[in-house]
């Protein structure tokens, strides 16, 4: 399957796949999140982990950045072992797992994304700062800088989390529900911000729900429901009859072929 | 020690007492912290109370009732008490508040038992255990000292040296994981740190309060800053001042030290959370009525402003029916606008000064704002993060990109 998929992608396929999951098995308690799962996310692209609640979404992401241990399979981040290449991925978790009136301020939680590189008991350097800070004004969060990071509201806070990220320089970065509880505008603008972070060569890997942004926004789309059910670029893998598969009776057709998302 | 306890001008007594409460207020208030702000502080009060059959089993065991004897025990014990709140948790499939309940009251319930137990047998060789109920500051030896302060200073440097790990950890324990921490490491860290707190203090605290003294001082140091590196020396402040004012008065008024020192931290942290600025429960009331008596005044104005638009200057009587409002709010408002000056009085009947219609503009400005910015604010790419004040929005947007928006809702929704 990797092949197949590579040899679509045409130049980009020289480059090791940014990750390759195979026959991934992960469970919470009993029942299985993840059920031999296979996915390929070429290099580069502007990825979107799609599926109703429950399908395994976060927990694929999870295990991907070995926050969980999965019962069988592997994943592959640029070719390595996941765990081998924590240094290669950027995490961005759910924003409502973290206590928001946690004492940092915006400043405080970018550096964090210095921590690794500079090491945790050094001081951070001049390149460290200068990292922190250029994160900040990609984000537009300069001026917030000094602030705590209660007083933000949801899009700022999911801003800090994407500078800290952006602060780890690595080349994937993988987000959890990032326009989870955002206004539109807020949506569209870091929309446009992960295409961004995609134009500097960046594998930007999202965890989503909204199949019409996917459409207009992502280039390569894992259609997940505790199996794969498609995987591929946004507009084969994304066909009404993958989507009347992961999403059952809740995704109609409309008389023009177009499926219409409902949920 | 004893260099250090003749610079204090007290008694000796006084001197080790202040001492030791100084070890145990810095200890528990820096250490607490990383109980408070993981929302685990309950775990610290099961884990003070399981002090209690810790120091009589270490009697029973050694026959010994040194306090650093016992307090070894109330560690072991302590440790023991932790892991099953977390066994429990994890396999029982049962919340946080209840586990730790659970194992609180049944490792209480069996130091007391244990207590009643050696009391009975030989009464006079547990006389003094009784007192880690409700702590006792007087009877701290200096060698009792040495042995706390270096347990304070190590589990200090333990914080100082790995106070990036335990910041992420604390904050955000999926990143903290995927960056590679060891994150059950850190929270086992944690945890023995919170019992190396308790070892400390509940001599002097007792049992049943102990966790006043972790929770206290990173709630008074919380609602005075907000960054965690100042946090903590806050919080061992806080701690230190707490802890030895309390045990001074305690020993010299013969009460149990723990009530003592626990009211003064009640105190303190009242004080706190009332008055500190910004976060303070006054300062956000403060906010909130004059928030609200600017969202009365307008409102008053703009009815106003549609009575005169309509007719002659309205009574108040006619302004009350008309604007729908509570009369006392509305001669409150009228007062209040009355001292702005931008009423005009002409008889019984309002109308507006000069300020006044001024004043009116600016709203009703400000109003249309607004909505131009609900229905069209998404056109409008904005210089940074910030989002701006709906009241004010001329302020937050500058007059450039305010101007353009007008433009957009005068000219229609067309492109």
């Amino acid at each position: 399957m990797s092949d197949a998929a590579l040899d679509r992608l045409g130049g980009v396929g020289a480059a090791a796949p940014a990750l390759e999951i195979r026959r991934l098995t992960a469970s919470y308690s009993s029942s299985p999140a993840l059920w031999d799962v296979d996915a390929l996310i070429p290099s580069g692209t502007l990825a979107a982990i799609v599926g109703p609640n429950g399908a395994g979404k976060s927990t694929l992401l999870k295990a991907a950045v070995g926050l969980i241990q999965p019962d069988a399979g592997h994943v592959l981040i640029e070719g390595r072992p996941a765990r081998e290449a924590l240094d290669r991925v950027a995490y961005v978790p759910q924003r409502d797992e973290v206590d928001w009136d946690f004492p940092v301020t915006v400043r405080e939680v970018v550096e964090m994304g210095r921590y690794r590189s500079a090491g945790w008991i050094s001081r951070l350097r001049k390149a460290d700062h200068l990292h922190v800070e250029q994160a900040l004004a990609k984000v537009r969060m300069t001026s917030f800088a000094g602030r705590q990071i209660g007083e933000l509201s949801g899009g700022q806070r999911q801003r800090v989390f994407i500078a800290r990220a952006l602060a780890q320089d690595a080349p994937v970065m993988m987000l959890d529900e990032p326009f989870s509880g955002v206004d539109v505008r807020t949506e569209a603008s870091l929309l446009g911000l992960l295409s961004e972070i995609r134009r500097t060569g960046r594998t930007v890997i999202v965890v989503h729900h909204d199949i019409g942004t996917v459409r207009s926004h992502f280039d390569w789309a894992l259609l997940l429901n505790v199996r794969t059910i498609a995987c591929g670029p946004v507009q084969e893998s994304l066909s009404p009859e993958a989507l009347r598969r992961a999403y059952g009776g809740l995704a109609g057709e409309e008389g023009n072929g177009e499926v219409v998302w409902i949920g | 020690m004893d260099r250090l306890i003749e610079l204090i001008p007290l008694s000796y007594t006084d001197s080790v007492v202040l001492i030791g409460a100084v070890i145990l207020g810095v200890a528990a208030g820096v250490l607490g912290a990383f109980a408070v702000l993981r929302q685990r502080s309950l775990v610290g009060d099961a884990l003070s109370h399981a002090a209690l059959p810790g120091v009589c089993v270490a009697f029973i065991a050694t026959g010994a009732k040194d306090a650093v004897t016992l307090a070894v025990g109330a560690a072991v014990v302590g440790v023991i008490a932790a892991g099953l709140i977390l066994v429990i948790e994890r396999t029982g499939r049962i919340r946080p508040d209840a586990a730790i309940g659970v194992v609180l009251t049944g490792f209480f319930s069996l130091g007391i038992v244990m207590l009643t137990f050696l009391g009975n047998f030989n009464n006079s060789s547990q006389a003094g255990l009784d007192t880690y109920l409700f702590g006792q500051a007087a009877g701290l030896l200096v060698s009792d000292l040495t042995v706390m302060g270096l347990l304070c200073a190590a589990s200090l440097g333990l914080v100082a040296v790995a106070f990036r790990p335990l910041k992420v950890a604390l904050f955000d324990l999926s990143f903290a994981g995927s960056v590679g921490l060891p994150v059950r490491l850190l929270e086992l860290a944690m945890t023995a740190m919170l019992v190396i707190a308790i070892v400390i203090g509940v001599r002097t605290v007792g049992a049943i309060l102990m966790v006043a003294m972790l929770i206290v001082p990173t709630v008074t140091a919380r609602q005075l800053t907000s960054r965690l590196s100042t946090l903590l020396v806050v919080a061992g402040i806080a701690g230190a001042v707490v802890g030895s004012a309390g045990s001074l008065i305690s020993t010299g008024a013969g009460i149990p030290t723990g009530p003592v020192i626990v009211l003064v931290g009640f105190v303190v942290a009242m004080s706190a959370i009332l008055l500190a600025p910004g976060r303070g429960v006054v300062w956000k009331a403060h906010r909130v009525t004059s928030e609200r008596r600017r969202a009365l005044n307008e409102g008053v104005l703009i009815d106003l402003e549609t009575a005169l638009q309509s007719g002659p200057p309205p009574t108040v009587g006619q302004l009350a029916s008309l604007s729908g409002r509570p009369p006392a709010g509305l001669r409150r408002a009228l007062r209040n606008l009355d001292r702005a000056g931008v009423l005009r009085r002409d008889g019984d009947r309002i109308a507006l000064s000069a300020t006044g219609t001024a004043a009116v503009q600016t709203l009703l400005d400000r109003r249309e704002l607004w909505s131009a910015w609900l229905e069209n604010g998404w056109r409008i790419e904005l210089p940074d993060a910030g989002e701006p004040d709906p009241r004010d929005l001329r302020a937050s947007l500058g007059d450039d990109l305010t101007d353009e928006l007008l433009a957009f809702s005068r000219g229609g929704p067309g492109e």
